[in-house]
């Protein structure tokens, strides 16, 4: 680790006020992420922002038939809340298999959606559920918001604030956790919303991306014979020393045919 | 809340002390510098900017660790050579300073007020390189044209070794009826252990003393490989340990870093310490198996083994570690036929040198190697020839009535029973029933398989007698002193039940202490699972003495004849009577006298043991995405005697488990251009996890073995010997019905379903290493 500066500002503007006025500054919310960067010093703040006494930040509440989840909310929160568990039980499971407890207890939903690591879980529900992003500065659509490996619409000192969830008919995640790491070796994230049918997927390829072709499949079907024998192209998927892009095509494949089963089994999904 | 194991309360509240425990005024840490690319020559070091950083103390390089008189770490053969030819040794210095050898080696020490100063100083070190072309791979390494690594060893072949009867195997092959042959790579792995490697060290200026705070498995082996790299005279070096997390064989032997703290310790005039972070403990603390190899086996008409054929070519990094060559060859000649009757045998061992970090002793030790291989080709050779597995083997093994036994190469098995132990496997595992979950598995889609090995093991001999020694404390307290370290085994609890049976006294009276600098002792690390056969015999011998010891005071005060006394459960009477006095309070009556009469050091020596087991796996693959998953397995082993079979099927569990994850993903991997290494966290080094293990069933069939006052054998890596080949036989009884005709370690996923993949499409051999 470098040396930095840490400060814990008390509110939202005072802590958006530091990052704008340091450029070095990063926010720090559970720090799974960035606090092993730093001990590696593959990252050299100038000053950490902790967001994590921020009360604008926290929170699950359903708000006009929206699921509306503070940025700082942790991954055990979502995942044992009786309020997500009833509105959006699959975005509950889906918590419940990031990671170890002790990264749930302490990794945050804004801090996964800002890091955007092409593996991590939430960004397929934010995609799969077309969520809104919002910031403390405007609200970003999902389908703006990630572009591309570890990349975001985010600004620099931009701060996410809370993320806001439609609630579908139907949704469900099946994972394939990676046999190291345990992030997502592919992730598929299937919704049906105001009967619009969004697949999407993470770990398999540079970024979260939408399986247009089940999209469509299924939206004229919704079964998983739609799905059955399309074949996803493996050209601009990962291929690495685990897997080559083919593996991945295939999961991708098989982890939305799972997902499926899920929603056959339970009307809701999970 | 009760512990069945003495240490646990210790261990699991956070009491035990490991090198990062340790702490003295005015300690000073210390950071490396580590090479950056797997082969170079080094133009320059340039460390004036370091040494004018902030809090640095001292800053080391192979300037200073030649001023100092350092010499290259040492390294050995345990025997000659084929033709009787000597081991090149590849000069290893603990800095280098003309060449790097691999990605990690150690350049520069710097030693500052806090780790971080010493950290910030060793990036502001300049090393200028000069590019050298790499090679990755044994293969690589011994082809024409390979850059050479070290001066004086052209081919980059350090020594091979030949064990067997080359002329009797080549007649044997010529007259067989069936030859059947098969090439298999053990993959490089990590060990891994929860403590990462770390030294602290004291130097008394006034003395010459050095107090060397490290992990080890064993004090002997630690202090002789420092003395010899540093030049410090043997009664100057202490080394001392208390709680060691873990080993694995990776704590045997003395980094380069441990010298480089004595002699940062000595010129900064404070304590230094250092403890490696995980990604230097990826980089640079020794790496296993890595060995290619190729086996054959000549049978006649009926099946009967008549001759086997072994060639490895192993891959030993950069350098050699002291316990390399032994790894290397020694559990290949003590188990070169296996548990069979086979009349002829040759293996050839050739040890190969690349750029990458030295490969030394894990779990195992060897006998991983020899027992995957023998038992894949086993089961190849069923396969072949349409013979059912169990049925092979039952016609090969070697008979009961046959022991002792002499193998093919003059060594031998004293006990066994090896038809019980595979009966015994086959009857837990319902063998026979597995036909039917096949077909339940398979309405499931799923591809279920079983797989058998039949195994044995040689135990570690070990290199000097082993000594133990028990003081008797003012409190009653009775301490043990030892050299096999525990850093995993239970050794707290085994010796004190063992001493506790025999003398007739609780068990908790007992402490143990490995590394504790006011006693040296005789005796061998912790290693080969040879603690129980070796220390536990010394301890036998101790607890007679003592009991002797307790007959000569009984006699007084009974005034009796010692001839008379008997001893039993704690109590020495006067034979017929019922005049007795207990060893309890003999001890208390005299133990604490200036003379301390009871306090007694005993040895004892033992040879290898030949445990032996028989494992059955059964595996379900997910064609879909090419999960394995262990449904059930079933080990039946012959460790002689069981002192303690809570700690045996602890033992059985961790190494069964750790052989699981070399064959479901454990691989290290360098990339094979740059030489980096690309598997340097958990987040790409794949660690079996417990959902990865289903049904073990842990069972013995112990005939104690008449070599050692015990009847033990030895349990530690038993459970890597078996699991290795019955889980990769599994796999391939699994995979072999949709066409895998081969299929090297690991079963990730990945190669699980192209192997499928490949085989639909007529390839069976995709995953094959060669
Ligand atoms: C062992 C391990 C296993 C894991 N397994 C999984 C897994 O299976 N699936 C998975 O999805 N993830 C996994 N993770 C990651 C985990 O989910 C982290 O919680 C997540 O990546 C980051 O969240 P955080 O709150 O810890 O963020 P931090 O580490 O604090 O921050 C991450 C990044 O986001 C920025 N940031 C944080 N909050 C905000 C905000 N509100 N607005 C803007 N920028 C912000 C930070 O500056 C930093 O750059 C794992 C992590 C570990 C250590």
């Amino acid at each position: 680790m470098y040396e930095f500066t840490y400060i814990k500002p008390g509110s939202l503007p005072e802590a958006s006020d530091l990052l704008t006025r340091h450029e070095g500054a990063k926010p720090l919310s559970g720090g799974m992420t960035l606090i092993p960067t730093l001990k590696q010093r593959l990252s050299q703040p100038s000053h950490l922002v902790d967001l994590t006494g921020l009360a604008a930040l926290k929170g699950i509440a359903l708000v006009e038939g929206r699921l509306e989840i503070g940025a700082a909310t942790r991954h055990v929160e979502v995942a044992t809340s009786t309020v997500v568990r009833e509105s959006l039980p699959a975005l509950a499971a889906l918590a419940a298999g990031i990671g170890d407890p002790q990264v749930r207890n302490r990794g945050t939903m804004g801090g996964s959606v800002a890091n955007n690591d092409p593996a991590a879980d939430y960004p397929s529900a934010v995609l799969g559920l077309a969520a809104t992003v919002h910031t403390d500065r405007r609200s970003i659509a999902a389908d703006d918001f990630f572009q591309g490996m570890f990349a975001t619409a985010l600004e620099p000192g931009e701060l996410i604030t809370r993320i806001s969830f439609p609630l579908p008919e139907r949704a469900a995640y099946a994972k394939f956790p990676h046999p190291a790491s345990g992030y997502a070796m592919t992730g598929v994230f299937i919704a049906v919303t105001g009967g619009v049918v969004r697949v999407a997927v993470t770990g398999a390829g540079p970024g979260v991306f939408r399986w247009t072709d089940a999209e469509a499949a299924l939206q004229a079907s919704f079964s998983p014979a739609a799905i059955a024998g399309l074949e996803v192209d493996a050209t601009d998927l990962n291929a690495d020393i685990h897997a080559p892009a083919a593996y991945r095509a295939n999961l991708v494949r098989v982890m939305a045919l799972r997902a499926l089963e899920t929603l056959q089994t339970s009307s809701k999904g999970q | 809340m009760t512990f069945s194991r003495l240490e646990d309360r210790r261990l699991v509240t956070g009491a035990g002390r490991y090198v990062s425990d340790w702490n003295f005024p005015g300690q000073l840490h210390a950071a490396f510098l580590r090479a950056d690319r797997a082969h170079a020559r080094i133009v320059s070091i340039n460390t004036e900017a370091a040494r004018a950083m902030p809090g640095v103390r001292v800053v080391l390089t192979a300037a200073d660790t030649a001023a100092a008189g350092f010499r290259s770490l040492p390294c050995a053969a345990p025997i000659p050579g084929k033709g009787g030819s000597a081991l090149l040794k590849p000069e290893r210095p603990v800095l280098a300073g003309d060449v790097v050898r691999f990605v990690g080696e150690c350049v520069a020490c710097v030693v500052a007020e806090t780790a971080i100063a010493a950290q910030d100083a060793v990036e502001a070190i300049i090393v200028e390189y000069e590019d050298l072309p790499v090679a990755m791979t044994a293969e690589a390494a011994v082809a024409p044209g390979a850059p050479q690594l070290h001066p004086g060893i052209p081919g980059n072949v350090a020594i091979e070794f030949e064990t067997g009867d080359p002329a009797a195997v080549a007649a044997a092959f010529e007259g067989a009826a069936h030859v059947v042959s098969l090439d298999l790579h053990n993959q490089r792995v990590v060990g891994s252990p929860m403590e990462p490697k770390g030294c602290l060290a004291r130097h008394d200026a006034s003395t010459g003393d050095y107090f060397v705070h490290v992990c080890t498995q064993g004090t002997t082996g630690m202090r002789a490989q420092l003395v010899a790299t540093t030049g410090v005279p043997d009664e100057h070096v202490h080394i001392v340990a208390e709680d060691v997390g873990g080993g694995f064989g990776l704590r045997f032997n003395a980094y380069p870093e441990y010298s480089a703290i004595m002699l940062a310790a000595r010129l900064a005039g404070a304590p230094v310490r250092w403890v490696a972070s995980r990604s230097e403990v990826f980089l640079s603390d020794e790496h296993a198996r890595g060995v290619t190899s190729r086996g054959e086996v000549a049978l006649d008409a009926e099946g009967h083994f008549l001759a086997f054929r072994f060639n490895f070519l192993n891959d030993m990094g950069a350098y050699i570690a002291p316990t390399g060559p032994v790894v290397a060859v020694l559990s290949i000649r003590a188990c070169l036929a296996g548990v069979y009757r086979v009349p002829a045998a040759v293996a050839n061992v050739r040890l190969a040198l690349t750029n990458s970090v030295p490969m030394a002793a894990y779990r195992g030790a060897g006998r991983p190697v020899i027992s995957y291989m023998i038992e894949r080709l086993v089961d190849q050779a069923a396969t072949d020839l349409g013979i059912d597995p169990v049925e092979l083997r039952r016609r090969n093994l070697i008979p009961t009535a046959a022991m002792p036994w002499k193998t093919v190469n003059g060594l031998g098995y004293d006990s066994g029973d090896f038809p019980a132990v595979l009966d015994k496997a086959l009857g837990l595992s319902d063998w026979n029933g597995f036909s039917a979950r096949r077909a339940e598995a398979g309405a499931r889609g799923m591809l279920r398989g079983i797989g058998i090995a039949t195994f044995i093991e040689s135990t570690g001999g070990g290199a000097s007698p082993d000594e133990v020694e028990a003081r008797f404390g003012d409190h009653g307290e009775i301490t043990i002193h030892a050299v096999s370290h525990s850093h995993g085994q239970s050794h707290e609890t085994a010796y004190a039940e063992l001493l506790a049976s025999v003398l007739g006294l609780p068990r908790e009276r007992f402490r143990l202490r490995n590394g504790d600098p006011g006693v040296r002792l005789a005796g061998n690390p912790t290693g080969g699972s040879r603690t129980m056969h070796g220390v536990g015999s010394a301890l036998r011998v101790l607890a007679d003495d003592i009991i002797a010891k307790g007959r000569e005071l009984a006699a007084r005060a009974l005034e009796a004849a010692s001839a008379d006394i008997e001893f039993d459960n704690g109590v020495f009477r006067i034979a017929g009577t019922d005049r007795s006095v207990s060893l309890d309070a003999l001890i208390e009556r005299h133990a604490a006298g200036p003379e301390r009469v009871f306090d007694t050091r005993s040895s004892a020596r033992t040879g290898s043991t030949f445990p032996n087991g028989c494992h059955v796996a059964e595996v379900e693959i997910d064609p879909a995405t090419g999960v394995v998953s262990i449904e059930r397995y079933t080990a039946v082993d012959d460790a002689g005697n069981l002192l303690n079979p809570t700690i045996v099927a602890g033992q059985m569990h961790g190494a069964i488990v750790q052989g699981a994850g070399q064959v479901l993903g454990e691989h290290a991997i360098y990339d094979l251009e740059t030489g980096q290494f690309l598997t340097g966290s958990f987040m790409d080094y794949a660690m079996p996890k417990a959902v990865n293990v289903h049904g073990l069933t842990i069972a013995d069939h112990p005939v104690p073995t008449p070599t050692n006052l015990l009847g033990v054998k030895g349990v530690g890596e038993a459970g890597v010997t078996g699991s290795l080949p019955a889980l990769m036989n599994a796999i391939l009884a699994a995979l072999r019905p949709v066409g895998v005709t081969h299929f090297d370690m690991p079963a990730t996923p990945a190669r699980v379903w192209g192997a499928v993949g490949a085989a639909r499409a007529g390839d069976g051999r995709r995953f094959a290493h060669a």
